[in-house]
Parts: structure tokens; C-alpha cells; sequence
């Protein structure tokens, strides 16, 4: 355990950072459709749809490159399960009311045909990447990591 | 105890502070570097989120003037088709790439040809274009400045011929698109020719109302195509019997 625990959180850090890195970027070349997909959840008013739509992507990029490079492990983690709540119940509450939209998890967004929602698979999606990132903030240190560790941090590795 | 192991006891007391000293110093020059560290990165976040979110606003701003075709009305961005004095509205939102539009198109755009005709029903089109690609050459956008086009020449019955060639013609969802050409040719068949017509649809006249159409159509609440309001109620069974009882419905 004491060796394989570092090399199991470096692989939360790729996988929770290449995620976010993918999603984030995949938002920016079409902003009229971010701002739709934003839009089309139906829970913010229409002066904040812009900058959620627009400043999301920036936010998960950031994240995403911290985790990647591994600097600000831990708030990145942490950064990175709140991301995860809110996107569960933005979605959870879009299937409660019965709307028909895609998450526009990954770009694009907006209405699907009926049928052709898949909700319980972007639940269980974020909600495993939650749970990953969780444990992540609870053991942040990991091999291949720019940022230096404390004392602390490795102590229960050591 | 010997002056010389008293000595060396001292050495090592002294040795041992320092080095706690040397510890306590390297753990605050630490704590140090990760606050002036998060402090920059911060700062370098916070500029990042307001320069995109300028820049992304300022690419998506769509001229609310953006110049509407004429013969539209709701504010520009409506196509009536049918009696004003109609007792029931039809709102229909569609893409003319849509393939779904398509299908509506196919099973249920004689059912609303005939309710028009009957002056049951007054239907208002609204168009939008959110299925431009590089492959079609964003065939959503030139399929709805022409379209637009041919409302402001010859009127919106001409309009209606015009969609109704579109989506009978409809290029496949991934494919290449209709060449303008091609939407110069259908738009003389609906009524609409001449250069006005031709430099109206190669030059994208209302490139900037096509985005704001979409736009507004996102702000009334549809977040797809095709999407039917019946009298302001969104219709799930858009099939001619759905339509039709519907439209029996909201007469009373």
C-alpha cells in the first residue's frame, strides 16, 4: 500500500484532469451553443446564463491543468467534487422535470428527442468522478508531480 | 561528568536547535512559496474567466438590431402564414437541416397546409440554425438567409413554397449541404429571382439575424427542433392526429 497508494492517486489526477481539460475545452469554439445548453437546464436567469456558459470552461480547464501537472492537488480535488455536486443536481433536477435535454457535459447540449435522454448514465458518470476526486482530496500526494509535497502529506505514505 | 563529554553534550544540544531552526525556517519559506503561489494563481484565474467571458459574450453578441427581413412581424423574426384572423396560432420552430424537422414536414405538413387553408389556423415559422458544420459549410445558416431572403422579395406564402422545397430536398444531416446555387434555383421557383435575390443569398444578407433568430428562439424556450406551440402550449404528439385534436382543443 505504501508504495501504490502515490501511483493510484496520480491516476486520479490524469483522470479527473483529462476529463476536465476535454470537457472545458470542447465548450469554447461554439459559445452560442454553450449559452443555449446553459440555457435550455432552465435554473438561471437570463443574465447569468452568459458568464456560466462562458466561464465554466475556464474553470474546469484550470482545474483540469493543475490536476494534470499536479500543483494545488488538493484544492483542485476539492474544486473538482464541488464542480461534480453541481453538475448532479443541475442534471437531477433537469430529470425530475421531466425536461429533455442532453447535459452538454462535453459540448453541444440542449433538447434530445424523447427517448433519447440518458440521464442515469451522466449521473453515474459525475457522480464516480466525485467519489474519485474525493478520495483525491483525502490522499493528494502522487508520483509525477510538479508541486513539492509536505512533510505531512507524504507522512502517512512514508 | 568530565568537562570534555560536558562540551560535547553542549555541541550536541546546539546542533540538535539549529537544526530545528533550519527545519522551522525551510517549513515557513514553504508555507511561504505555496501562498504567494495560490495568490498568483488566483489572480492569473481570475483574469483568465473575465477575459474569456468578454470575449465569448463579445463573439456572441447578437446585434439586437441585427436588420430583419421585411415581411416579418414579432419583432422580426416570425413568418405568418395563413389569416391574421385565424382562432388558432401554430408556433413552429425548425432547422433546415433538421432531420427531425424533416419527418414533421413529411407526416404532418399537409394536416397544417389544410388547417391554413381552412383559416383555421395561422402558423408562425420561426427559423433556427444551430446545425452548421464545416462538412455542409453551415447549411443551417444559408438555408435560413434564403429563406429569409425570399420572405423580404415575395412575401411569406412565397416563404412557405421556399420551405416547403427545403425540406422535401433536404441534403443529409453530415453531408455537404445545398450549394447556393441550388438555393437560388428553389428560391425562383417560390417567387424570389433576380440579383437582389442571388447576392441576397450568396453574401448572406442576414447572416447577423440568422444568429439573433436562433438566439431569440432559445430565449422563448425551445431548446430543439422541430418544437410546436399550439396556442402557446408545446405539443408532444406531433403527429397529424396530435395536431388535429389539438387544434380542436384551443378552438374550444
Amino acid at each position: 500500500m505504501t508504495t501504490i497508494r502515490p501511483w493510484l492517486a496520480t491516476a486520479a489526477r490524469l483522470l479527473l484532469g483529462g476529463v476536465l481539460v476535454v470537457a472545458g475545452a470542447l465548450k469554447m469554439p461554439d459559445p452560442a451553443a454553450a449559452v443555449r445548453a446553459v440555457r435550455a437546464y432552465r435554473l438561471l436567469p437570463e443574465s447569468l446564463v452568459g458568464p456560466v456558459a462562458f466561464g465554466l470552461p475556464v474553470l474546469e480547464i484550470a482545474v483540469g491543468l493543475a490536476l494534470l501537472a499536479g500543483v494545488f492537488v488538493r484544492t483542485a480535488a476539492l474544486t473538482t467534487a464541488v464542480l461534480m455536486v453541481v453538475f448532479v443536481l443541475a442534471v437531477g433536477s433537469a430529470w425530475a422535470r421531466g425536461l429533455q435535454i442532453d447535459c452538454g457535459c462535453f459540448g453541444g447540449g440542449g433538447q434530445v428527442a424523447a427517448g433519447r435522454t440518458a440521464y442515469p448514465g451522466e449521473v453515474a458518470r459525475d457522480v464516480g468522478l466525485l467519489l474519485v476526486a474525493l478520495a483525491l482530496a483525502r490522499w493528494p500526494a502522487s508520483r509525477l508531480a510538479l508541486g513539492g509535497h509536505s512533510e505531512e502529506e507524504f507522512a502517512d505514505v512514508r | 561528568m568530565s568537562g570534555e563529554s560536558k562540551r560535547q553534550a553542549a555541541r550536541q544540544r546546539i546542533a540538535a536547535e539549529r537544526a530545528a531552526e533550519a527545519a522551522a525556517r525551510a517549513a515557513a519559506e514553504r508555507r511561504r512559496r505555496a501562498v504567494i503561489g495560490g495568490v498568483v494563481a488566483a489572480v492569473v484565474l481570475v483574469v483568465a474567466l473575465v477575459v474569456v467571458v468578454v470575449l465569448q459574450t463579445r463573439r456572441t453578441s447578437t446585434s439586437a438590431d441585427a436588420a430583419a427581413p421585411a415581411n416579418t412581424t414579432d419583432n422580426g423574426y416570425v413568418f405568418a402564414v395563413g389569416s391574421a384572423d385565424a382562432p388558432v396560432t401554430l408556433d413552429l420552430y425548425e432547422d433546415f437541416q433538421c432531420p427531425n424537422c424533416k419527418a414533421l414536414e413529411d407526416s404532418t405538413g399537409s394536416t397544417i397546409d389544410d388547417l391554413v387553408a381552412a383559416g383555421t389556423v395561422q402558423v408562425h415559422y420561426h427559423g433556427m440554425a444551430f446545425l452548421d458544420t464545416d462538412e455542409n459549410d453551415d447549411y443551417s445558416t444559408r438555408a435560413l438567409n434564403a429563406a429569409a431572403v425570399v420572405a423580404a422579395t415575395a412575401g411569406t406564402d412565397a416563404y412557405e413554397t421556399f420551405h416547403d422545397l427545403l425540406f422535401a430536398n433536404q441534403p443529409d444531416e453530415g453531408g455537404s449541404g445545398l450549394p447556393d446555387d441550388q438555393l437560388i434555383d428553389y428560391a425562383a421557383q417560390a417567387g424570389a429571382s433576380g440579383t437582389t435575390v442571388e447576392d441576397g443569398i450568396r453574401q448572406l444578407t442576414y447572416g447577423d439575424w440568422v444568429s439573433a433568430s436562433t438566439d431569440a428562439a432559445s430565449k422563448d424556450g425551445v431548446t430543439g427542433t422541430p418544437t410546436l406551440f399550439v396556442d402557446g402550449e408545446e405539443l408532444d404528439d406531433l403527429s397529424p392526429d396530435g395536431l388535429t385534436a389539438a387544434v380542436s382543443a384551443a378552438q374550444g
